[in-house]
């Protein structure tokens, strides 16, 4: 605090005089590194944001001390900086080994079991109703359980954007986790998941060839595109044509024979449990041609011959590039980029190092026109309320996943869509009011890791306490006209009753799966303005928006709000208010983070 | 660019014009008319909604719907040949004719088929199929295979309609927007969940937060979009939240619904909406593996969703003025493959249903035994003739040549 205390009446300074800090248009597309008279605490502020998850002005102005070489290399080369303070994932212990290999679907599940007897590591009952339901009761429950896991290791994460003294590797690390994308609802193992997130942190800003091939034999992607069923003499083409597309070339740099010989050489491949193996007698050994080569070639072989290929280089430096810099990427710089990246044999760091020191990258095209996506807008709002870790209220993962962007959930393949897709009419609202639960939480809230399963489930829940039958229990409530074909079939086998297994699986998930803690926001806004020796509402709120907010809002908007702020106080002297002002100024924040423009990062 | 689309809106203006009785306006504008005018005749007739507004309602199946086995031709035995372990046998369809029946759970498309309201155009596609997902889906919200084509065609569509961009106009119940309605003058209504698509305010912060955004010139573009979408947002997000909290319906809409009850809330709240687009989410019909009980299961949800969609409609009054075109971005390969799914295909039917359809079957059936070189369907009908036919017979516009890029020949699909 005595650091920004010192500097705080020149951040005020700066914001009186000028709009946020950006280098001049000509430096758009301009590659040469800025020099040491450019740099200034504006640059690290924006270095921050895009590098990690924004900084506190405590923070920006350690790095606005160094040289933009040295403050670049203290975020891109952080191995020095230990990180031995953030914890690891606490396992609830919710996996037991009957659980391997996880059947595809609940029919598949009681097929099994009416063939083998037992599945899921249960036997059927021997006599009576519903023999197989403590079956179908195990395969709810694990889905459940992995699904509140992974939501834990979600918690777990994101604590770590918020307090890592590395935050680009927390950056990279969801920057692969949109890009080699895999998702919960499809792997059903939070573990394969967490897995994979470890190899994002470890060799995220390593060398991209070493990471496509250890990534390609996670458990978790090959469980995502279901490679481990692409066996010789009919291959399935998912796993090749996904790892082309999208993770490494792009579309329209390879054929379909390309995806076809490719996806022979990736036969085989498979995994166990949580392990990498190559099934020999699945692999197809023979000749493939590809992108103009033949050779007995492997999965692994497929991966060089795509490194070999300037448009791979070319297409994930542009790719890191939206992500850090801006959407809109010229041809040309796509290609002086890719070449950067080809030059250093694929290693990650001295591309990130050339974008971060560029002009272009501090140019006003690109300071301040990213529009945030729901996880980045969540870590660095917390990041600038000073808070220490992720609140429970509201709940991370319902906040994030209603913008858009739940960890672990990617909607397809191809990952979250970026840039102006983050925003729709109901999504900027809905960003609004997550800060309002933020700095004003809900005192009826009930967590979703306790107060689960959804209203049907529930309602069985309800009826099954009440004493009724299951039968009874598990029955639609009466709706008037033809019932729908999906509502007559889920009363149907007598064998199990689903929505039975759906309540009992969600119960003893519950009895498993440790809670999260639900502690609110810490927030003192009344401290953080003192600390800023602000004297009166303009400079409040002058603070406020230079220390939430990338790009201010318009004159009139902030003339509102400093005439918000005189009302509510009763008065302009900060002083005068100084023992009753916290509620009025997280009103003002929740307006500012009303903004259209707080979007921007 | 510019002259283009003032061309096709005069024209369709027209139509509008002379259907909402206000053919001497139009005679003595001509082309050349201020746009003033015509914008408020447009807003006119948008805000009217209810008398002459027919809608338009675009249901995607995300993933690549298989239709082999989805309307199944049992009468042919190249299918069994080409799946032998997921071939449907014929016991287990409903039968709809001599050739085809719908697998199993789709109880709701066999009564529409039956009661004369579903269409099933066959073999749609277009040359030169790609397997991807992204592209191909891009292909069809675009209406304009390998162009690059920057807005979608249901956004050039309401852009060609309604070239005043009323507010409320195009709606996208989804997650996120599509591609399909990108529009160059309308920013389209989109919201997931009603009860959230609302700003919530405390009492005394309701003066700042109601003022609306910044409207003078802005270099940034990101900021400049942000400043639209928060109008567009303020101008839609009560309605649609007091239709939603109006919104009770009896009909049963089966296990998911889709986003279809929503659609019914705002047309019954005479929302100006004259075209929706949502979706069956989330790549759900890619079926790569174990695709039997998955696929039959998403069959039934969105049939069921689709039927009860439609005797929604009956119970509010307007089953005549809406019909929903249902379409995936391909169909799978034709042979099953050896982990008893399908990969990416190419050609595959789309459905029309409503009220007013000419019940039936469209389009030539693409031939099981010449395949293209990757064993996919050959397409028989370009899906932009779908289109062509949603705009020009049952939307009115004059033609789709420009809206479309090319001319597309149309199907007689509707009654009125």
């Amino acid at each position: 605090m005595s650091l920004f205390r010192r500097f705080a009446p020149i951040l005020l300074a700066a914001v009186a005089a000028s709009a946020q800090g950006s280098g001049p248009a000509s430096w758009q597309n301009d590659l040469a590194p800025i020099s040491a008279q450019d740099w200034n605490a504006e640059f690290a502020a924006h270095l921050l944001e895009r590098a990690g998850f924004g900084g506190t002005p405590e923070e920006i102005q350690a790095l606005a001390k160094l040289t933009p070489q040295q403050a670049i290399a203290r975020i891109v080369r952080f191995e020095g900086v230990s990180n031995a303070a953030l914890p690891p994932f606490d396992h609830s212990g919710i996996h037991d080994p009957g659980l391997e290999p996880f059947p595809p679907s609940r029919p598949a599940v009681t097929d099994m079991a009416k063939e083998k007897g037992e599945a899921l590591g249960i036997k059927v009952k021997a006599e009576g109703n519903r023999r197989l339901q403590p079956i179908v009761d195990k395969f709810f429950y694990w889905l459940r359980a992995s699904a509140m896991e992974t939501n834990r290791v979600a918690y777990w994460w994101t604590n770590r954007m918020l307090t890592t003294p590395r935050p680009l590797q927390e950056k990279m690390a969801l920057f692969w986790h949109g890009h080699f994308v895999s998702n919960e609802a499809k792997v059903r193992d939070y573990r394969k998941l967490l897995a994979q997130l470890e190899l994002f942190q470890k060799q995220g800003t390593g060398n991209f060839r070493d990471l496509t091939v250890a990534v390609a034999q996670t458990p978790a992607m090959l469980s995502f595109l279901d490679a481990g069923v692409n066996v010789k003499g009919a291959a399935n083409e998912n796993f090749a044509r996904e790892i082309m597309e999208l993770f490494t070339m792009g579309v329209g740099n390879y054929t379909e024979k390309d995806i076809r010989e490719a996806a022979r050489a990736f036969t085989g491949w498979n995994y166990v449990d949580m392990k990498f193996v190559i099934n020999k007698d699945q692999h197809d050994d023979g000749d493939k041609t590809f992108l103009g080569k033949t050779g007995r070639f492997d999965g692994v072989d497929v991966i060089d011959i795509i490194m070999q290929q300037p448009v791979t280089a070319e297409y994930i430096a542009g790719k890191l590039y939206r992500y850090f810099a801006r959407q809109d990427l010229s041809p040309e710089l796509q290609k002086q980029l890719g070449a950067v990246l080809r030059q250093n044999k694929y290693d990650l760091a001295p591309l990130l190092e050339k974008i971060f020191l560029s002009r272009d990258f501090y140019s006003v095209a690109s300071v301040g026109t990213r529009i945030q996506g729901p996880v980045e807008l969540v870590v660095t709002t917390y990041k600038k309320l000073g808070l220490k870790s992720v609140p429970g209220v509201p709940d991370f993962n319902l906040v994030t996943g209603g913008l858009g962007q739940q960890l672990f959930s990617a909607p397809t393949v191809a990952g979250w869509p970026s840039g102006q897709s983050w925003i729709t009419p109901g999504l900027l609202l809905e960003r609004a009011n997550f800060g309002r639960d933020v700095l004003f939480p809900d005192i009826s809230f009930l967590p979703p890791d306790r107060y689960t399963g959804g209203g049907e489930v529930r309602r069985v829940a309800d009826r099954i306490r009440r004493g009724m039958d299951i039968s009874t229990a598990t029955k639609d409530d009466a709706k008037t006209g033809d019932m729908a074909e999906s509502n007559m079939n889920a009363d149907r086998d007598e064998d199990f009753n689903t929505r039975y297994g759906s309540f009992r699986g969600s119960q003893l998930a519950i009895e498993r799966v440790k809670a999260l803690p639900r502690d609110a926001a810490n927030v003192n806004l009344s401290q953080m303005i003192l600390d800023a020796k602000v004297q009166n509402t303009t400079q409040a709120v002058d603070y406020l928006i230079h220390r939430f907010m990338r790009v201010p809002p318009g004159t009139d908007a902030k003339q509102k709000l400093v005439a918000f702020l005189n009302k509510d106080l009763g008065t302009t002297d900060i002083a005068v208010a100084q023992t009753y002002m916290e509620e009025s100024l997280r009103l003002v924040l929740h307006l500012i983070m009303s903004q259209p423009e707080y979007q921007l990062g | 660019m510019q002259m283009t689309n003032r061309f096709s809106f005069s024209r369709s203006s027209r139509r509008e014009l002379l259907r909402a009785g206000m053919y001497g306006v139009c005679v003595t504008a001509g082309a050349g008319l201020p746009v003033p005018v015509f914008g408020q005749a447009a807003a006119a007739l948008a805000a009217k909604g209810k008398a002459d507004g027919k809608i338009l309602v675009v249901l995607e199946l995300s993933g690549g719907n298989d239709g082999l086995n989805t309307l199944i031709p049992y009468g042919d035995d190249a299918y069994y040949k080409h799946r032998p372990q997921l071939g449907i046998p014929k016991k287990e369809l409903r039968v709809i004719d001599q050739h085809f029946g719908f697998s199993g759970g789709m109880a709701g498309f066999e009564r529409l088929y039956k009661d004369g309201k579903l269409a099933i155009i066959h073999g749609c596609g277009y040359d030169n199929p790609s397997f991807s997902h992204f592209t191909s889906m891009a292909y069809w919200h675009t209406a304009a295979p390998n162009s690059g084509e920057e807005y979608g065609w249901v956004g050039r569509l309401a852009d060609t309609m309604a070239p005043s961009a009323p507010p409320n106009y195009l709606v996208n119940i989804a997650a996120r927007q599509s591609l399909a309605v990108r529009s160059q003058k309308h920013v389209p209504v989109v919201f997931d969940d009603p009860n959230k698509f609302s700003q919530e305010k405390f009492h005394d912060e309701k003066e700042v937060l109601d003022t609306l955004p910044e409207n003078g010139k802005i270099d940034n573009p990101a900021r400049r979009f942000l400043l639209d979408t928060a109008k567009s947002a303020k101008d839609a997000s009560a309605l649609v939240r007091e239709a939603w909290a109006k919104y009770r319906s009896p009909i049963d809409y089966g296990i998911t619904g889709l986003d279809l009850p929503k659609v019914v809330a705002l047309i019954d709240a005479g929302m100006p909406t004259r075209l929706y687009y949502t979706s069956y989410r989330n790549n759900a019909f890619d079926t790569h593996v174990f695709q039997e009980d998955t696929h039959k299961r998403l069959l039934t949800y969105a049939s069921d969703a689709v039927a009860a969609f439609l005797k929604d409609l009956e119970r509010i009054g307007r089953a005549n003025d809406v019909v929903v075109m249902v379409f995936s971005e391909f169909g799978r390969r034709v042979p099953e493959n050896v982990n008893l799914g399908t990969d990416h295909g190419a050609a595959n039917l789309m459905f029309v249903a409503g009220n007013q359809v000419k019940g039936g079957q469209y389009g030539a059936i693409p031939s099981l035994t010449k395949l293209d070189e990757g064993d996919n369907l050959i397409h028989t009908t370009d899906f932009r003739r779908v289109y062509a036919t949603a705009v020009e017979r049952w939307l009115g516009l004059a033609d789709s040549k420009d809206l479309l890029r090319g001319t597309f020949e149309t199907f007689d699909m509707f009654r009125a």
